[in-house]
């Protein structure tokens, strides 16, 4: 298993947004969350890419545990070394981008490889045109952020993501931001990703990309997961009531 | 007095308005920085101190508190105060400057959406590396114009120093007008300060433009 969420809590001011998660994610498995907005889909990537700290439950990636409930209850994480190196496991494309404004598109993509990672620059320079050239974008290596539309900028992302090699990307609706006409190029570089094996994780709200994409969809409302399965059950054959209702909001 | 004379008489004036605006310049924009970030300290006790300090200096005149670090050593020690009064000077400036200073940083810094911090914290960055590679370069480019109206308003503050009896170049104009009955003195220094307020626009503005190359 790349990543093991167990029993995952979250609040926020007393309200609970995560209540009692759970699930992992295998090598090579895309893996989509769907559900309504405030249904705690972006908390859960936040919490598993330790932007947020969990107040409960375990998080563990690549056998290894990050984060665990302890005798009192409460959710302890490893020192910041260590945890260090579970981040480096993890990457994530933001829905707003979050690029670098004042680097240019190449050093948005090395930066983090030569600076953290400690890799040489030649190296991390030529992974980066790879993947620039993957995007369709390696034009733009050369251009600043506000120079590139929504769809350019957040390949790009993706780009800066995988340039630090993590074993597992999430992406938190990498496509609301967009105009439609920009969301299908981002989408197929994400499928193409899938298809070579990568192992994902998508919260969207692009229900046949979800569809057509992952090998499992997961449901969630009001902070728990409601159904979970091969992608052709779920769409075409929810069990809840509430994934029911909520799949028929998009069938028009 | 010829005109010669004085020119170069207040000439040494200008050299030394010009080192109080550098040695202030060289003190308080560090110092601002480190002021800036210690009132964002978790200790509660380090922000209250910052807090108190940065009250107190906008609310009292420099001029009072030049007089203070010149004069307070004798009045509270009895310390002797010979030599003291160009480090006086300067400590005053520094010390001034670098309270409003760190007050621009902070609204830099703050302006600086989280986003920012979250995308370094993903990708790895430690906190160090996060504020001086991905914030810091932002918040140059943000605070340019306000920092600019600062630097300004120095080279003019320079003249304060003619409280401590610091011969300067306003306090030159002053003691030259009086020995010569001339008006000529105070014109010579106001084209001195217009003119070093231009060479401050200027530099600025480039610096601006340099910055331009992003948005």
């Amino acid at each position: 298993m790349i990543l093991e969420m167990r029993n995952i809590q979250k609040q926020f001011d007393g309200l609970e947004v995560l209540k009692d998660i759970s699930f992992d994610v295998d090598k090579g498995e895309v893996v989509s969350i769907i559900g309504p907005s405030g249904s705690g889909k972006s908390t859960l990537l936040r919490c598993a890419t330790f932007l947020e700290t969990i107040d409960g439950g375990e998080i563990r990636y690549m056998g290894g545990t990050a984060a665990h409930t302890d005798g009192s209850g409460h959710a302890v994480y490893v020192d910041q070394k260590e945890l260090r190196r579970f981040r480096s496991y993890c990457g994530l494309v933001f829905q707003q981008f979050n690029l670098f404004p004042h680097y240019s598109i190449l050093k948005n993509l090395t930066d983090a490889p030569i600076h953290v990672q400690g890799r040489e620059k030649d190296e991390a320079e030529q992974t980066a045109l790879e993947l620039l050239t993957k995007m369709g974008i390696a034009d733009k290596a050369d251009a600043y952020p506000y120079q590139l539309s929504g769809g350019q900028q957040q390949r790009v992302a993706i780009a800066r993501a995988l340039a630090m090699r993590p074993k597992i990307l999430f992406f938190d609706e990498p496509t609301s931001a967009l105009d439609p006409e920009l969301t299908g190029e981002v989408l197929k570089v994400i499928r193409q990703l899938a298809e070579e094996h990568m192992t994902m994780v998508v919260v969207t709200h692009e229900m046949p990309f979800a569809k057509a994409v992952s090998n499992r969809v997961i449901f969630m409302d009001g902070g728990v997961i409601v159904e979970q399965g091969d992608p052709k059950d779920v769409f075409e054959n929810p069990q809840e009531e509430r994934t029911k209702q909520f799949l028929r909001v998009f069938e028009r | 007095m010829t005109l010669q004379t004085m020119l170069s008489t207040m000439s040494i004036g200008m050299l030394r308005t010009c080192g109080i605006f550098a040695l202030t310049l060289i003190g308080s924009l560090p110092l601002g920085m480190v002021v800036a970030l210690l009132k964002k300290s978790r200790f509660a006790v380090v922000r209250g101190i910052i807090n108190v300090y940065i009250s107190v200096i906008r609310g009292t005149p420099l001029m009072l508190q030049l007089l203070v670090w010149y004069f307070g050593p004798f009045y509270l020690f009895g310390a002797n105060i010979g030599g003291w009064r160009f480090p006086a000077l300067i400590l005053g400036f520094v010390v001034n400057y670098a309270a409003y200073f760190a007050e621009i940083y902070r609204g830099g810094i703050e302006s600086i959406p989280v986003s920012q911090y979250e995308a370094a914290q993903v990708l790895g960055y430690s906190k160090v590396q996060t504020f001086m590679r991905i914030i810091l370069p932002q918040v140059v480019k943000r605070i340019m114009p306000s920092a600019t109206n600062e630097v300004i308003t120095l080279v003019k503050d320079t003249s304060l120093a003619f409280t401590l009896a610091y011969q300067e170049v306003f306090s030159l104009a002053k003691q030259i007008s009086a020995s010569q009955t001339s008006f000529m003195p105070f014109l010579v220094a106001g084209i001195f300060y217009f003119v070093a307020n231009y060479g401050v626009e200027f530099a600025m503005s480039r610096i601006e433009k340099a910055l331009d190359y992003y948005r």
